[in-house]
């Protein structure tokens, strides 16, 4: 390989370990290379002059703390977000037409023809309410009849899928308090309560894998 | 101030370079004793996203302790006070953690974070313009930004030279000099920092330093230059 004064810049963008070699023989018989080498590796040399890692003690728990504080406020998210992943793609189908169903509904229900409103038959809603949480009361009782069953084989688990299996239904349970706990301010958020329901099917189809398993 | 007053001759300001700190391009390997490369198919990597991702503060501690100091280091070259730099480097660990779950792994979690702490430092700049800008507005003295200290360095002169010819390269050149000649950062990393590619930073690095070479020649050699 033959270098001259015209590969230089080149070699200084993009040049090959060989090619570098290469220019530091040419430099030595070339006094303007030599020259650019040098003034060229002194940029490089001169850039440590900004190296500056001295250590900052307050910084790091200052970034502790605010991160700290951070996951605290995100963690009801953040409980939600993690659940997802379990959730098989036929259960994220389901949900997902349960809720374009509401959603279809809702639209019916704006765009339909002119009713009472709403305010002036509060017995109604209070009806429905009332309706919702006897359905949602029978629904629990029935589950913590199958968390009954599943006890003992949480309880000791035999394998590492039920040792999952008990992960699992401790996030449930964790993210069911947390809308139940929503649910007690704001009882006729409709969205809530699809919510709450799905968590509810997703342990009762949790719990059911765990019995299944047991046979 | 001219490029008459960063000039420097090259002879007597730049110290010489022991053996074994010499960067001879493009062995980076001569000179990544200082600073972990960061790999993406390297394992720390892959499971310090993921405990990350689980929430575990201990996680990002370890990102703190491998990468904290040059994360400060690149911020305070950035936005040139130490107090901004450690508020853009906490800015960019709480950033980190709000997008964690949707960091997908197509490049290294430590170039990401990198990403976005460069990302933050220009938001600081910017949002630190803005205010100057309406300071000015309502007629308020100009705050000047004290110089502060720094870790003493060889030669003050030189780096002070060098922050001012850095300051007058365009975003790009600069960021690319810095995260490449101080950090110790490949062009592969790099383009995955900057979202260029690889050839383009390596063409960024040339311009940055021609440029800089330009500005910090001694304006002997240039005048001789000009007379060839």
């Amino acid at each position: 390989m033959n270098i001259s004064c015209n590969d230089r810049d080149r070699i200084f963008e993009n040049g090959t370990p060989d090619e570098w070699a290469e220019l530091e023989s040419h430099a030595a018989t070339c006094a303007p290379c030599a020259e650019e080498l040098r003034a060229w590796k002194s940029l490089s040399a001169a850039a440590s002059q900004l190296r500056d890692y001295s250590d900052s003690p307050a910084l790091w728990p200052r970034i502790q703390r605010s991160l700290a504080e951070q996951a605290e406020r995100g963690t009801h998210r953040w409980n939600l977000r993690r659940l997802l992943p379990h959730f098989s793609i036929s259960w994220q189908t389901a949900a997902a037409s349960a809720f374009a169903l509401l959603l279809l509904l809702s639209g019916a229900w704006l765009l339909g023809p002119p009713r009472k409103d709403p305010a002036q038959s509060p017995l109604l809603r209070n009806q429905a309410l009332t309706d919702v949480r006897r359905a949602e009361s029978a629904y629990v009782q029935a589950i913590d009849k199958l968390a009954a069953e599943a006890k003992p084989q949480l309880e000791n688990p035999g394998t590492a899928l039920t040792a999952s299996y008990r992960e699992k239904l401790l996030l449930l349970d964790s993210a069911i308090d947390d809308l139940r706990a929503q649910t007690g301010q704001n009882p006729s958020n409709a969205h809530l309560r699809y919510q709450l329901l799905a968590m509810y099917q997703e342990k009762r189809r949790t719990l059911e894998e765990i019995l299944e398993e047991k046979r | 101030m001219g490029i008459m007053g960063l000039a420097l001759t090259w002879e007597t300001r730049i110290p010489p370079v022991a053996q074994r700190e010499r960067r001879v391009e493009p062995f980076r390997e001569q000179v990544g004793a200082q600073a972990p490369a960061v790999d993406a198919s390297h394992p720390e990597d892959f499971e310090l996203a993921a405990a990350c991702r689980s929430g575990d503060l201990r996680a990002y501690e370890r990102l703190y302790s491998l990468h904290g100091a040059r994360m400060k280091n690149l911020a305070r070259n950035i936005l040139g006070s130490s107090a901004d730099a450690e508020d853009a480097v906490q800015e960019t660990f709480l950033k980190v953690q709000r997008g964690i779950a949707s960091f997908r792994g197509q490049s290294s979690f430590v170039t990401w974070s990198f990403r976005i702490l460069v990302n933050t430092c220009y938001d600081a700049r910017r949002s630190r313009l803005r205010k100057k800008e309406v300071a000015s507005e309502d007629n308020q003295p100009e705050t000047v930004p004290r110089p502060e200290p720094r870790a003493s360095v060889a030669h003050p002169s030189l780096r002070l030279a060098l922050e001012r010819a850095l300051a007058k390269l365009t975003r790009h050149q600069r960021d690319v000099f810095l995260l490449y000649e101080v950090e110790g950062f490949r062009h592969a990393e790099i383009s995955g920092m900057l979202e260029i590619t690889e050839a383009a930073s390596k063409n960024t690095l040339f311009q940055a330093k021609k440029n800089l070479r330009q500005m910090l020649e001694p304006p002997r050699a240039r005048d001789a230059a000009g007379a060839r």
